[in-house]
């Protein structure tokens, strides 16, 4: 390996930072996949990879994904709920590989919350 | 870069590594795999995070969940559960143990709440055998700073300016260290790393490069450059295999890196680093010894003058710095000195990392700011002290150090305090110990410890390590004599003046120390043979006889219980205790805090097996003793104290007269302990048999009233003075006088004096009572009022933890449906038309720490509530009533209103012919306490009968001799104890119907089975 | 010479001599090597007798004197074999408030040997250690590698029983 200058350990620095920047515990979105049995049948997993590599490509570090269980809703799977803090959950219903990089790159990016696919405005639901 | 959702932080220290982490981090993978998830989730092993109690341990971000004492097995659910379904598995989550609450943010649970991480700031954070997770955090920068925009001055003052002091124990200024290895001139210096951490009880340096070894290595990086070192050596104990992986990792990643070797960074600065392992001397964590080992020879310390700094590694200028030192340097200089100084106090700056041991909750390794007190400490962080046991002192410093025992609480824990209190802050080592922690053999150890490591190389430590363990020793084994502890300091003081190095000057600390805290604990040794906190086993058969006021020899009537012979149970008994059947139902049993069984599963009921004795067996037959003592002897008071020395004194010969003012014997236990736990016709049967013995009990006769004292002085040559106390103190409250309040023990002497017009009606207390106090006698109280159909609430100032009143007791309580308040005192009592109608009360929070280690209740302002009330009882402490003893009288009383005690004397009292004992000497404390004192006052008035008559000393009658059978079992199946059969609550709150039935003859025999015999010499 | 190298042989093989020499070589001429030459010739070997000190102290250049010196000094080393398997009892502070002594006590009962000894079979050497650091679960019992944690002292012969 080559030595380093002090200029690369800033590199490495910001490299390895967007890696594990989820353990300082900063986040401005949280993203909760549905992750019950029906929504894996559904595609809940693919949507899942999609989110991921979404987020790996937009070198986003604020944005926290989790899994949850079914929610009862198990016809509109998979489901995927948006929330930006300080706001109110979003839940998407029949969501797909397309649909999914759609609603990160508008709502989670951007803010633009895409009424097509969601379901209802949650109140209070965190 | 490679993103994933949830990363799990799995701890690697050596304490979760012996808990099993290793197979839950390959279970973790394989699931992982299996689900799927592999891609999704990252799983990192870390050093390790702290809470080793608790391991193994995980993290899981973003949510900063924490996982505790995960098995193997559980990682399927956990997977499932947490990774796919999105839910925290709540079992294997952090419990409160004080409120039984489920915390699952590792950052919410007190332990960690409370600690300021800055020497521990990548602990659980980073995997630590990977560089680039150490420089994401900032890692190097300082170095990098250092070494491009800094010179040598530069960084000496910066560290100067911070004020860090050496965290190895001594606490000498880093930065001045660093100054003078600067100054020496010298083409040649070193950079060393102590990390043979050897204190017993001391793990922060084994953390610290298990979890964060990159910061320790920048740390001698920007010390090199700041002394002008090129090589550098880190000396650290073999016995942490490891740590010393995990440095040989990091110093290879940054040589790689080219951050260690030469041209650093490409700015010209050379500095290569070698492991030095050490081969197990305790001494070579003194500076000079380090050197002269690292030299190849045996780890003997070196005179100074001439200081390392100047002469030190191969006669080279070296600087040694402790691990805990050299990794606060990065940040110091990436931050500042001010940031730095930010906290702690005037004279310690920056954070401490402990090692939290010993018998406290949550062990592990806190990093406070300097001057956080002991208590916080102890309790917030450490989560108080397991079963229920009362903390007793805290060592610091090991075998260096001293003891800060429990009135010391609220001290600040920083250099100068804790110097000031004769400890000394250490390397960070905090040992934690309750009240079985025995000073003189925790003296022996630590200088036996010392005298095992000392080198041999100056005379003062070599020798004067050995006598003084001789003579600790020989204090433990019962061979102590007066003058040892006299003896003891002066040597002390020789050793700390004259020893060569560090090891011999502070051997004698932990000496000094438990003599300036415990000393009563070393002349009880020396004197009596006796050790209170049963840790010296030469001093005694067994760790419940020794506990036992009375020293009743448990571990043969439970082998005769085993054996079905009840009867003979009940002759060994009778040896040492005439009121068995009274101890059996409400004595508190300070053998079964003792008992050994409990460090495997439970106590042994020893207390109920009592009972079971004195239900099941024959009661032996009383006959009259012959009186062929001239001398008459008066008692006043028939309780325990006064009925056991008046049965000695029978038994020795003499005329005994008991004088009692109640209708009935039996003291406190006929009028303050209530018949459901103490059926009177029990009670009556054991006073009988003193009365067989030809005592006479004059009841309904109170001394000063119905006989004047001054007859009683004149009509008896010997006077034991066992009143009790039977008089509450006032809570000092308006409205205290209204009709309705009562004091605790007034109550329960009016009740048991007048039941029939209580159970009639005639007598009440009306439907809502409100009882004060958190003693035994507020739960009889309290008890009482709720089978006299009241509705009760007890309120109590401090918490659940604190109450005096013995746990079982408490529990019945609440089974009966009292409500008990915490954190609640009394403010006024409330009253209308002459009786009370409410009281009004504050809420308290706990404040600083009492002597008694209970944090004191401080009141909350404007938090006041009144409860609507028909009678308050105050059960919130009694004294003795001594009026009857006349003004100019010799017996002095002192300003507790309790009896004075001639000096070295255990019984009598200021004047010749008065003894005194029981409550009316000690205040309220044990019926066997009251036993205790009585067969002391006999023994003691019979001597001094004896004495002044010229006779030899009372020889007692060859005992009874009852064989003991010896049947133990050759395995112990963990087994907990026979629970006692009780009346259910809803049935027992209307009568007074005796609560405990007592076991049956099978129950007792298995439960006695489970003695362990540590009477027996194997 | 050969005295020398045939006591050698008497407990171990020429392969470990020759690996011996191996890292005696490797510490040639290098100040401080003597201490951990001996720690890896202790690891290769299992324990330091006489004639392996003489053979360190003369391929270094250090008197033997010097060599049994420091051999002596540090608890690390031992001139005796040792046995199978390890137990060591901690005694640091913690452990031992923690039930550590009575844990010695009954090692001591079990084996009828004291510390520093090993069983006549060979099969367990017992020891004492001050303080593994691992305070967190005291009172600790080490056998090998092994760290067992919370240890009992009525379940301790459970716990030997898997070493054997």
């Amino acid at each position: 390996m080559a030595k380093l200058k002090i200029e690369d350990l800033k590199k490495i620095k910001e490299r390895v930072q967007g890696e594990t920047a989820l353990r300082a515990g900063t986040r401005r979105v949280k993203v909760t996949v549905h992750m019950g049995t029906c929504g894996i049948a559904a595609g809940a997993r693919e949507v899942m990879d999609s989110l991921m590599n979404e987020i790996e490509e937009s070198g986003v570090t604020d944005v926290v994904v989790t899994t949850s269980g079914c929610m009862g809703l198990c016809s509109r799977e998979p489901e995927v709920t948006v929330e930006i803090l300080d706001q109110d959950p979003i839940i998407y219903e029949f969501m797909n590989q397309n649909k999914m990089r759609q609603v990160f790159k508008r709502h989670v990016l951007e803010g633009e919350i895409q009424t097509p696919f969601a379901l209802a405005k949650t109140k209070g639901q965190s | 870069m490679k993103v994933f959702r949830s990363h799990i932080l799995i701890c690697g220290g050596t304490g979760c590594h012996a808990t099993g982490s290793v197979k839950v981090k390959q279970a973790l993978a394989a699931e992982l795999a299996r689900q799927g998830l592999a891609d999704e989730i990252k799983l990192v092993e870390t050093g390790c995070n702290g809470f080793c109690a608790m391991g193994p341990i995980m993290v899981v971000y973003p949510d900063g969940i924490i996982y505790m004492m995960i098995q193997p097995e559980d990682v399927p659910e956990l997977v499932e559960e947490h990774f796919l379904k999105g839910r925290p598995l709540e079992r294997l989550l952090y419990k409160e143990p004080s409120t039984e609450e489920t915390i699952p943010e590792m950052n919410e649970i007190p332990f960690f709440a409370h600690q300021e991480p800055r020497v521990l700031r990548n602990k659980g954070l980073i995997d630590p055998e990977i560089i680039d997770e150490y420089i994401a955090r900032d890692g190097y920068a300082g170095m990098a700073k250092a070494l491009t925009e800094m010179t040598s001055e530069e960084i000496i003052k910066e560290v100067l300016d911070s004020g860090i002091r050496g965290r190895g124990g001594a606490g000498f200024p880093t930065g001045l260290k660093w100054k003078f290895a600067a100054q020496s001139e010298n083409d040649v210096k070193y950079v060393l790393c102590n990390a043979d951490e050897g204190d017993p009880g001391a793990f922060m340096d084994r953390s610290v490069l298990e979890a964060d070894p990159h910061a320790v290595l920048e740390g001698m990086i920007i010390a090199a450059r700041a002394i002008g070192a090129h090589k550098g050596y880190i000396y650290c104990r073999a016995e942490y295999p490891l740590a010393l992986r995990r440095l040989d990792i990091a110093i290879n990643q940054a040589k790689e890196y080219g951050l260690l070797g030469e041209n650093i960074l490409d700015t010209g600065f050379d500095f290569d680093l070698e492991i030095y392992q050490g081969a197990g001397a305790f001494v070579c964590g003194e500076e000079t010894a380090l050197m002269t080992s690292i030299e190849g020879n045996r780890g003997m310390p070196r005179p100074r003058p001439p200081f390392p700094a100047v002469s030190g590694l191969w006669q080279k200028p070296s600087v040694l710095n402790n691990v805990e030192t050299l990794a606060s340097i990065g940040q110091i200089i990436a931050k500042g000195s001010e940031w730095f100084a930010s906290v702690g106090n005037e004279t310690s700056k920056g954070t401490k990392v402990f090692a939290l041991t010993g018998d406290i909750n949550n062990v592990g390794l806190v990093e406070v700011p300097m001057g956080t007190s002991l208590g916080t400490i102890v309790y917030d962080i450490g989560g108080g002290i397991p079963d229920g046991k009362k903390f007793k002192a805290a060592q610091l410093g090991g075998p260096s150090g001293g003891m800060i025992p429990v009135q010391h609480l609220n001290a600040p824990v920083d250099y100068e305090s804790v110097a000031k209190l004769g400890a000394i802050m250490g390397s960070g080592g905090l040992i934690v110990m309750n009240e079985d922690m025995c000073p003189v053999d925790m003296a022996r150890f630590f200088m036996d410890f010392c005298q095992d490591e000392s080198c041999g190389k100056c005379t003062p430590c070599r020798e004067g390590t050995k006598r003084m363990l001789e003579i600790l020793t020989n204090i433990c084994e019962g061979r102590g004599k007066e003058g040892d502890i006299e003896t003891l300091m002066e040597m002390a003081e020789i050793i700390k003046d004259s020893a060569l190095c560090g090891l011999g000057q502070t051997a004698p600390n932990p000496v000094l120390s438990t003599i300036r805290y415990f000393r009563d604990e070393y002349e009880e040794h020396i004197r009596d043979k006796h050790c209170s906190a049963g840790v010296c086993t030469t001093l005694f058969k067994s760790p419940c006889q020794n506990a036992c006021p009375i020293g009743m020899d448990v571990p043969q009537y439970m082998a005769l219980v085993r054996a079905k012979r009840f009867d003979d149970a009940y002759r060994v008994m009778m040896k040492t205790n005439p009121f068995p059947a009274i101890c059996g139902r409400v004595c508190d049993h300070q053998c079964q805090f003792k008992c050994r069984r409990s460090t495997l599963d439970e106590t042994l009921a020893i207390k109920f097996i009592k009972r079971f004795i004195t239900d099941n067996a024959t009661r032996p037959v009383i006959n009259p003793v012959l009186t062929d003592r001239n001398e008459k002897i008066a008692v006043v008071g028939a309780g325990p104290a006064g009925l056991t020395a008046a049965k000695d004194l029978a038994l020795r010969g003499y005329q005994v007269t008991v004088f009692e003012e109640l209708p009935e014997p039996g003291g406190m236990t006929r009028y303050g302990i209530p018949s459901y736990r103490l059926p009177r016709n029990i009670l009556a049967g054991e006073v009988d048999d003193i009365r067989a013995l030809g005592v006479e009990i004059q009841c309904n006769t109170r001394v000063g009233r119905d006989i004047s004292f001054e007859d009683v002085d004149k009509k008896y040559d010997y006077i034991y003075l066992a009143p009790g106390a039977h008089k509450s103190q006032r809570m000092r409250v308006d409205g205290e006088d209204i009709a309705g309040v009562f004091g605790g023990v007034e109550f329960l002497r009016d009740f048991n004096l007048n039941e029939d017009a209580w159970l009639k009606g005639e007598k009440s207390l009306g439907a809502k009572v409100a009882v004060i106090g958190g003693g035994n006698s507020a739960i009889d109280a309290a008890r009482c009022a709720v089978r006299l159909g009241a509705d009760v609430t007890i309120l109590y100032r401090r918490t659940r933890q604190d109450m005096p009143a013995a746990e079982e007791e408490i529990i019945a309580a609440e089974h009966e449906g009292i409500k008990i308040e915490y954190f609640v005192a009394p403010k006024k009592i409330v009253g209308a038309n002459g009786s009370v109608n409410g009281i009004t009360c504050e809420r308290m929070k706990a404040g600083d720490f009492d002597n008694s280690g209970r944090r004191r209740p401080v009141v909350i302002e404007g938090s006041e509530f009144t409860l609507d009330v028909d009678a308050v009882i105050a059960a919130i402490g009694q004294t003795p009533d001594l009026s009857f003893v006349p003004e100019g009288s010799d017996v002095s009383v002192n300003r507790w209103e309790c009896f004075d005690l001639a000096e070295g004397s255990k019984s009598r009292t200021t004047s010749e012919k008065f003894f005194a004992g029981g409550d009316a000497v000690t205040g309220p404390w044990t019926a066997v306490g009251a036993i205790a004192a009585g067969h002391q006052a006999a023994e003691d008035i019979d001597s001094a009968i004896r004495a002044k008559n010229g006779e030899s000393p009372w020889e007692a009658p060859a005992e009874e001799v009852i064989d003991i059978p010896f049947e133990i079992d050759e395995e112990t199946e963990e087994q907990p104890q026979a629970a006692m059969p009780e009346l259910d609550a809803a049935v027992r709150k209307t009568n007074f119907k005796e609560v405990e039935l007592g076991y049956e003859i099978e129950e007792a025999i298995k439960e006695a089975s489970r003695c362990l015999r540590c009477d027996a010499e194997v | 010479m050969d005295l020398e190298y045939n006591e050698l042989l008497e407990e171990f093989t020429r392969e470990q001599i020759k690996e011996l020499d191996g890292i005696i070589e490797e510490h040639r001429g290098r100040a401080g090597g003597l201490i951990p030459v001996l720690e890896r010739a202790q690891e290769l070997l299992g324990f330091l007798p006489i004639p392996v000190q003489k053979r360190v102290g003369r391929e270094l250049g250090i008197p033997f004197s010097h060599v049994y010196g420091v051999v002596t000094f540090y608890s690390f080393f031992t001139m005796q074999p040792r046995g199978k398997h390890t137990i060591r009892v901690c005694m640091g502070t913690a452990c031992y408030v923690r039930g550590g002594k009575k844990i010695a006590e009954n090692v001591e009962k079990l084996f009828g040997i004291k510390e520093g000894e090993t069983t006549p079979d060979r099969m367990f050497t017992y020891e004492t250690v001050r303080c593994l650091g691992a305070c967190g679960l005291g009172p600790v019992v080490v056998v090998d590698e092994d760290i067992h944690g919370r240890v009992k002292p009525d379940k301790l012969k459970n716990i030997l029983q898997q070493y054997s």
